[in-house]
């Protein structure tokens, strides 16, 4: 996967919302987004997947927890296009993270490091950050 | 000074532009926002001053300061939520104000892409945008 933008120290706080606003490539055959901490403390690794990997239209969810994934959740809502703008917000609280989803597709994910604070977002893939929104 | 906020690889082109929001703080001295390839080679050097009521101007290369510019227009103030549009226009830097003034930088090392953006100090972003 190619490496894509990295922004640390970004300092959200539990209740407050992230939103990532960028463009799926044509022919997009994978795309990830992470948030937590740092590279090794992966609070959400949410990982839409068009076509790799035996999958073909699903989102991959996981966490990272000092450099060891944890256990896999996989959501059947695929509101994505290659080759098209979409925007994705997130906020956490102690117990969960709620992603919104176009089209009003919404699911949660646990908080299964306890972070208080989201100070790390990357992108990686077939995905390039347009705007990134921290209110 | 308050922990870096930074974003690296990222991909700015001669004729993108940057549009920066965020909220100086209300206890602010100053704050900076620095553009270029890694904190120690920097393009744009962009340092509000609100006691002195003057932003500075500067690049880094090698990680030592070249020659400063100055601007005494200060157009917003501690406590404020701004915005600074940021054009890379290849020859040079060119940040617009709040109140529509305009500050040129040339680009001193002739890059021809932006990959590293860095914001530090009482400036607190609400929001990033590549255009």
């Amino acid at each position: 996967m190619s490496c894509g933008m990295v922004c640390t120290n970004m300092g959200v706080k539990a209740g407050k919302r992230i939103g990532v606003k960028g463009e799926i490539a044509a022919g997009a055959k994978s795309f990830v987004l992470n948030l937590g901490k740092d590279q090794a403390n992966i609070l959400l690794h949410f990982n839409p997947r068009f076509d790799v990997h035996g999958d073909a239209r699903i989102i991959v969810c996981n966490s990272k927890d000092k450099g060891e994934w944890g256990a896999e959740q996989r959501e059947s809502a695929f509101p994505f296009q290659e080759g098209t703008n979409v925007e994705i917000f997130i906020t956490h609280d102690p117990s969960n993270l709620t992603i919104a989803l176009p089209n009003n597709h919404q699911f949660k994910f646990p908080n299964r490091l306890g972070l208080q604070v989201i100070d790390f977002l990357n992108a990686e893939g077939d995905f390039t950050i347009k705007s990134i929104q921290l209110e | 000074m308050s922990e870096k906020f930074e974003i690296l690889n990222l991909d700015v082109k001669a004729g993108d532009t940057l549009k920066i929001k965020g909220k100086v703080a209300n206890d602010a001295e100053n704050f900076v926002i620095n553009l270029g390839k890694s904190p120690s080679e920097l393009g744009l050097h962009f340092n509000p001053r609100f006691k002195e009521s003057t932003i500075i101007c500067n690049s880094k290369c090698a990680n030592c300061w070249q020659s400063e510019h100055r601007d005494n227009h200060l157009p917003f103030s501690r406590g404020s939520e701004v915005k600074f549009i940021v054009s890379f226009l290849g020859d040079k830097f060119k940040v617009k104000l709040p109140d529509g003034h305009e500050v040129e930088f040339p680009n001193r090392h002739g890059y021809d892409k932006i990959s590293y953006l860095s914001v530090q100090g009482g400036f607190k972003v609400i929001s990033f945008k590549q255009e």
